[in-house]
């Protein structure tokens, strides 16, 4: 029995546009066919036509290929495939955002796209990887995925991939020799200390916190007294007074000796400091159960097929563009032909720029809506 | 280059030049009384390895002398080989690396490079090397190394003189590593070197029952941060996922704990269930499933997010494997 859902992924793969991978047929593929749970491995094609054909035939509900490239990639065990190597893939999900729950699936999909920025600006300023060893992909679901293809990161190992991981995460940051304590003058029992700070230009992580501390303080200075006292409070350990005392004592003189790596007497910057560390880094950490970077055998949506949740296209974001990217708008395969669904639960979203506010019910939706609600078990299609 | 700085380096392309130019037969170097003195500092070589971590410190007072050096690495290569003891192969990679580093921190910029270049670490005129190189060989265990508190920018980092030895010492090891592994030494060497190799064996066989025995009784006090934070979580019925039940039933299988011993830990869990934690335990310790599982490694409890970052201590940052630590923590408290 073919589903309604079913029927429109049979009617785009009959004309796919699939992005291949490098290096493809040494790639494994898998795949969960419509209406089962049990995802089918080990699958190799020598062509793009046997890619296409795959597709053609088997209509996935979800399809995926390795960021691994192997010897024999239809091989049942790893041994017998023969490990040569494998992108580097980032895979940002709003499972992994803190807070992420309370929030719509435009706003999850927003946040996780902040989320990518961000790791973007470690990927191409921190590790230098160029435009052509970047890919960034919509995942179709609840986020975005980056692939690494520099020839350099593809042959190192998982330990070497989690110090990336920590890097980019800002694990193991040695946050202590980031603020030092200086004497500057002693004389008997008097001791002057002074705190120093790095500068705004050292490279690598000094660098990133040194300009997003004086970002900070100079949002501070810039934002309405009220604004300030309460970001300043919102710092665990800072309270009302506390607050009032870091903002009187702020002034652009003050921000200009930070430039210069100076902190002078500011012992709150300490409590302060694992906090402007988190906001610099990305949140990346996987589910314990959940394969994350590190992993070098790991199974990732193909770019160009379509998510069997959802009927979006998991859709390639160029570099330039991910600031105006919207997925609900640019992953959107399916057309506008009206289709007569039953909804179960009441759902406001904005697709393609039209709005939806639908109670539970009989409604005639544009098909790219009912793929997405039918793909969310959220609504079956009458008949 | 200089024979006597040959003689420090034995293992550079250079001094193996050096030892193919004399055109000896390995009959020769294995029998001939002239290389006595290289066969004596092979076996020295190779014994300092087992017992001091370190080569090194034999007379370089001619230019025999560091001939003899230079050929007695070879001859110390060849006797490792047929020791045929993974473990002991890396010991000895490590021993020489260890004894080449102290040279290179006291060598020029220049010779680093060339050294460098020889084991393929891209490094430019100004020691930046490439993030890639770095991860491969510098000891990113320590916090220090961290790939996070070093200065990355576009890729490339700088390091020091010494930071660049210190990588460099890594580069030879795993160089030396891998050639060992790949040698077959000839069946004539296990004839002339037969005490060397069978009083070699016996050691490290001593030394793996030592470990066994050091492993001594179970006991929780020994238990990584990792492994203590886990059973705490299952003790206040906190929710564990499967990977972290795995990793610590196998854990503590692993260090001689039965299923029983097992089953009183967890009972203090608010919503324990007997039958069902046994049927659990008795599949990863491989009473059902016929598998007796190993635990996993540091890098997979890393992986999976289980490990207590912020908990870990200085023999954490020793280990590559929770077992390591429980075993370094027996011996301390004898």
């Amino acid at each position: 029995m073919t589903t309604w859902l079913q029927e429109q992924f049979r009617r785009y793969y009959a004309r796919p546009r699939i992005h291949f991978p490098d290096r493809f047929p040494r790639r494994e593929y898998a795949l969960i066919p419509f209406g089962e749970q049990h995802m089918q491995r080990h699958l190799a094609v020598k062509t793009r036509e046997d890619l296409q054909s795959l597709l053609e035939r088997r209509v996935p509900a979800h399809i995926y290929y390795s960021s691994a490239y192997y010897e024999t990639p239809d091989a049942p065990t790893m041994t017998e495939k023969g490990w040569m190597g494998a992108d580097l893939i980032f895979d940002l999900d709003a499972d992994h955002l803190p807070g992420a729950g309370g929030l719509s699936y435009p706003e999850m999909l927003a946040a996780v796209k902040q989320e990518m920025i961000k790791l973007l600006d470690f990927l191409q300023g921190d590790f230098g990887f160029g435009e052509a060893d970047l890919a960034v992909y919509f995942s179709g679901g609840r986020g975005y995925h980056c692939h690494v293809t520099d020839a350099r990161v593809q042959t190192l190992g998982s330990q070497e991939r989690r110090e990336i991981v920590d890097y980019i995460t800002g694990r193991g940051l040695d946050t202590q020799s980031l603020l030092q304590e200086r004497t500057v003058y002693r004389q008997g029992n008097i001791t002057q200390t002074s705190l120093e700070m790095p500068l705004p230009d050292e490279p690598g992580w000094r660098g990133k916190i040194s300009r997003e501390i004086i970002r900070f303080f100079q949002s501070l200075l810039d934002a309405p007294e009220e604004e300030a006292l309460q970001q300043l409070t919102q710092f665990e350990g800072i309270g009302p007074k506390t607050a009032r005392t870091i903002y009187e004592g702020l002034t652009p003189q003050r921000i200009q000796r930070m430039r210069q790596g100076k902190f002078d007497q500011f012992p709150y910057i300490k409590k302060m400091a694992p906090h402007l560390i988190r906001r610099s880094a990305v949140e990346l950490r996987g589910e314990p159960d959940e394969p994350v970077t590190a992993d070098v055998k790991r199974l990732i949506r193909l770019p160009g097929s379509l998510h069997g949740k959802t009927g979006l296209r998991v859709e390639h974001v160029p570099l330039g563009d991910i600031d105006q990217f919207d997925p609900l708008v640019d992953a959107v395969v399916f057309d506008d032909s009206p289709v007569a669904l039953t909804l179960k639960k009441g759902t406001a979203i904005s697709m393609k720029n039209r709005s939806f506010d639908l109670q539970p019910g009989s409604h005639t939706v544009p098909a790219y809506l009912a793929a997405l609600l039918v793909g969310r078990g959220l609504a079956t299609v009458d008949s | 280059m200089d024979i006597y700085v040959l003689a420090r380096y034995p293992f550079l392309s250079e001094a193996k030049e050096v030892v193919r130019r004399e055109n000896v037969r390995t009959e020769e170097i294995l029998h001939d009384p002239i290389y006595e003195r290289a066969r004596d500092i092979g076996r020295q070589r190779v014994t300092d390895a087992l017992e001091e971590g370190v080569v090194g410190g034999y007379p370089v007072a001619s230019e025999t002398d560091a001939l003899m050096n230079i050929f007695s690495y070879p001859i110390a290569r060849m006797i490792v080989a047929s020791v045929g003891h993974p473990y002991f192969r890396g010991r000895y990679a490590l021993a020489e690396a260890k004894r080449a580093y102290e040279f290179l921190q006291g060598e020029s910029r220049d010779f680093l490079l060339q050294v460098a270049r020889e084991l393929e670490v891209a490094v430019d005129d100004d020691l930046r090397l490439h993030f890639a190189d770095y991860l491969r060989h510098a000891p990113t265990r320590s916090q220090r190394w961290k790939l996070v508190n070093m200065p990355l920018s576009q890729g490339w980092l700088s390091l020091d003189h010494r930071e660049l030895a210190r990588v460099l010492q890594n580069a030879i090891q795993h160089r030396l590593f891998e050639e060992l592994r790949d040698m077959r030494p000839p069946s004539e060497i296990s004839n002339v070197f037969r005490e060397e190799v069978t009083a070699i064996r016996n050691t490290l066989q001593q030394r793996e029952m030592r470990e066994k025995a050091e492993m001594g009784e179970a006991s929780v006090a020994k238990l990584p941060p990792c492994m203590r934070m886990l059973l705490a979580a299952i003790q206040t019925g906190a929710n564990v996922p499967h990977v972290g039940r795995f990793t610590l039933v196998s854990f503590l299988n692993a260090i001689g704990m039965d299923t029983e011993e097992i089953l009183g830990l967890f009972a203090a869990s608010p919503d324990f269930d007997r039958e069902r934690t046994r049927y659990q335990i008795e599949h990863i310790t491989g009473k059902v499933s016929g598998t007796d599982y190993t635990p996993p490694s540091c890098a997979s409890i890393k992986t999976w997010g289980l490990c207590p970052t912020d908990k870990m201590d200085a023999i954490c940052r020793r280990v590559n494997h929770p077992l390591s630590y429980y075993r370094i923590k027996g011996r301390r408290r004898k």
